[in-house]
């Protein structure tokens, strides 16, 4: 994808279609609250999923538990990554390893400059892909080329991460560390709220070339408008902890149609899981 | 303190002044030491409770000596055009018997606009009795007058602003070092002072810098203080400031044993303006300690203070922000901040203002923070496949990068400055 590559990848090659992430019957907590109920879902390569439901059905959460976040006790179920128990990974090693979480709110972090960010984080995939290490001068030239898919500024390099960006450069900052660590399974928590008509279309093309027949995507959102430009094999609607109903792009039009007291009224009998 | 270490830390004192008056030129500093009717600061004192002068008083007075090594002057720095075009740059060092001289070891090359002082016009203590007319002077300030040596006593004149850098390298125990630097900055004239002090060994390092600044002079100073768990900083800094002048610190220390740093600086008709910006990073024993005083001293004087500490290990940092604006001080504007990263539980930070307003008509804020390395920016930085310690070293250094981003940029290229940003490398598997 881009000229840097000069080393080959150290990961095992992967097929389409080959299963990358499996998460079966997933309990988790915040202290005392129970907030999954029991998530199954399985995703394979070549695919992109869509994760939809009602704020506070537990979205956000499935996305930190899958990325490691210490605030979250898993009490039951498991996930697995390319067969690998992923809970017995440190939140870096899964990183690293080609998970990839798109944040629903981007942590501003004062002081950290955001060019040296990026080059740490980008490295650490790459030396476990078993890359050489770009140094700052080869760093700066990929994450310039980089940037172009995202339609990025390179002056947001010489700012500290996050701080001060709007919430669309913020979700096109993600997107663009998306695009550098080249994850095999991307989840993006809700990149296209706050955006407008033309930051949309220039995250959803940079998502859709990230996408790729041996990587998967899972997009949670909640609108229609993202998928009508990339769209999702699988579409999934979540309440309370659960997925309670399966379908293709058709089911996040009905969505859009009829909301989601529709889903609460139909008992969920019809789920169908890939 | 208990009466046994009373009494010791008495002995060490007397033994300590009656070396130095024995000292070569020590003559007239002698007699200011041959009275001792006062003592090291007990722990008793309010302003000491936290500080504790060991690292000091371990330091064998019978064998103190003065001798220096060579700064390891950067090539950026040293390899800058001094004297003749733009900016005007000046290095110095110290040497074993006290005097500054240009890193190749000679007197220095003056430049248009610097002029040195003669010798009976400096008095240690000159500006600082001024600025403090009852009270004893701090310790550093103290210690640093009944310790023999010349001074360095410039004149700075004219618009060109001139670079001096100085820089002080300890690499054998026992020295003491106890530089004294007078500024005289007339009207209008710009001066931007850098110090570079590392010590390597066992040591005290003392300097006491007093500052005149005329109406609408301009002085910025960086002090960027480096020393072993051994060592030793005392310093006292006495700014006398004119109005529309304009006075600008900012410090960055770290590795001391001990450091207590006492900047004094008053607005003697107000109308001035003061920006302090301080950072100590207290990592293993070190006790980091600022003790800051900004008297405005007339109207509508202007102060910008921002003191940030990193304590880890049993690191221990100390800051007393002391703000005094007497009725005469109105419309003074004065704000302080005080932030704190705290990184261990057997870390510590003690951090207070101090604020004496009399006046009704002031502008006065001040804030203080203590925290943690903040979990969601951690979780942020290892979600990207960053390691939790490089993440922990990352969020470190962004801290620090407030403060550190105000020195001068040819400050950053000292090695020792350079080991404290470098860019943390990936931790081994
Ligand atoms: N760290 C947390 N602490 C306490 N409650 C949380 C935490 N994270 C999520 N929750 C709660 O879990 C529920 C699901 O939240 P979230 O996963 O963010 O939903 P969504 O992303 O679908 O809007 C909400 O009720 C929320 O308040
Ligand atoms: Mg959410």
């Amino acid at each position: 994808m881009t000229s840097t590559e000069t080393t080959p990848s150290r990961e095992a090659p992967i097929q389409p279609g080959d299963v990358l992430l499996s998460i079966e019957n997933l309990r988790a907590c915040v202290e005392e609250n129970e907030i999954l109920r029991g998530v199954s879902l399985q995703i394979r390569a070549g695919e992109i999923h869509a994760l939809m439901g009602r704020n506070g059905s537990g979205k956000s959460t499935l996305s930190k538990v899958i990325a490691g976040h210490p605030a979250y006790t898993v009490t039951a179920g498991s996930i697995h990554y390319r067969g690998q128990d992923l809970l017995a990974f440190s939140p870096e090693e899964r990183a690293r390893s080609g998970v990839f979480l798109g944040f629903q709110y981007p942590v501003e972090i004062p002081g950290v400059s955001n060019l040296e960010f990026l080059r740490v984080s980008c490295n650490a995939r790459r030396q476990h892909r078993g890359q050489e290490e770009l140094d700052t001068f080869a760093f700066e030239d990929h994450v310039r080329e980089t940037m172009a898919i995202v339609q990025m500024d390179p002056a947001f390099l010489e700012r500290s991460v996050n701080e001060g960006f709007s919430g669309g450069e913020k979700k096109r900052n993600e997107v663009l560390q998306m695009a550098l660590l080249e994850p095999l399974v991307a989840i993006l928590d809700e990149t296209d709220s706050g955006l407008d008509i033309d930051a949309l279309r220039i995250v959803a093309n940079g998502v859709k070339r990230l996408a790729l027949p041996t990587t998967a995507t899972l997009l949670i959102t909640h609108y229609q408008r993202l998928l009508d430009a990339i769209t999702p094999d699988f579409v999934h609607v979540m309440a309370e902890g659960r997925i309670l109903r399966t379908g293709d792009k058709d089911l996040a039009m009905a969505l859009e149609e009829r909301g989601y007291d529709w889903i609460d009224e139909t008992d969920g009998s019809d789920v169908r899981q890939p | 303190m208990s009466n046994a270490t009373q009494f010791r830390s008495r002995l060490w004192l007397e033994t300590l002044l009656q070396t130095l008056a024995r000292q070569p030129g020590g003559g007239v500093a002698g007699q200011r030491a041959g009275d001792c009717d006062w003592d090291l600061p007990s722990r008793r004192s309010e302003a000491w409770r936290f500080t504790d002068l060991r690292c000091l008083t371990r330091l064998d007075p019978g064998r103190l000596h003065t001798r220096t090594a060579s700064p390891h002057w950067p090539e950026a720095v040293r390899q800058a055009p001094s004297g003749q075009g733009s900016p005007l740059r000046l290095c110095l060092q110290l040497d074993s018997r006290g005097h500054w001289l240009s890193p190749q070891g000679e007197p220095p090359p003056w430049p248009r606009g610097l002029m040195p002082l003669a010798n009976e016009d400096i008095t240690p203590g000159q500006v600082a009795r001024t600025l403090m007319p009852a009270g004893p002077l701090p310790l550093g300030a103290r210690l640093n007058s009944v310790t023999p040596g010349p001074s360095l006593g410039l004149r700075v004149s004219g618009p060109d602003f001139i670079h001096l850098d100085l820089g002080i390298r300890v690499e054998q125990a026992q020295a003491w070092l106890a530089p004294h630097v007078l500024l005289v900055l007339e009207p209008g004239a710009r001066l931007c002072l850098s110090w570079h002090v590392a010590v390597t060994a066992p040591a005290a390092v003392l300097p006491m810098v007093e500052a005149r600044l005329g109406l609408g002079a301009q002085l910025e100073e960086a002090a960027m203080t480096w020393g072993c768990p051994e060592a030793a900083f005392l310093g006292g800094s006495f700014v006398h400031q004119s109005p529309w002048s304009v006075y600008r610190r900012t410090n960055v220390t770290w590795g001391w044993g001990l450091s207590r740093d006492e900047p004094f600086i008053r607005q003697c008709q107000g109308r001035a303006e003061t920006h302090l910006h301080g950072l100590a990073v207290a990592r293993g024993q070190s006790l980091l300690d600022t003790h800051s005083t900004v008297y405005f001293d007339g109207p509508a004087g202007r102060l910008r203070q921002r003191h940030q500490a990193l304590a880890d290990d049993q690191g221990h940092s100390v800051f007393n922000g002391r703000v005094v604006a007497p009725r005469l001080a109105q419309e003074t504007d004065a704000g302080q901040l005080s932030r704190n990263l705290l990184l261990s539980a057997k870390a510590r930070i003690d951090t207070k203002p101090q604020l004496e307003i009399v006046a009704d008509n002031v502008q006065c804020t001040h804030g203080a923070t203590v925290s943690c390395l903040q979990d969601d920016e951690l979780f942020y930085l290892q979600s990207r496949g960053i390691g939790r310690d490089q993440a922990s070293r990352l969020l470190q250094r962004g801290f620090c990068e407030e403060i550190l981003q105000r020195l001068p940029e040819a400050a950053l290229s000292w090695p020792p400055l350079r080991s404290l940003l470098e860019t943390p490398t990936p931790d081994q598997p």
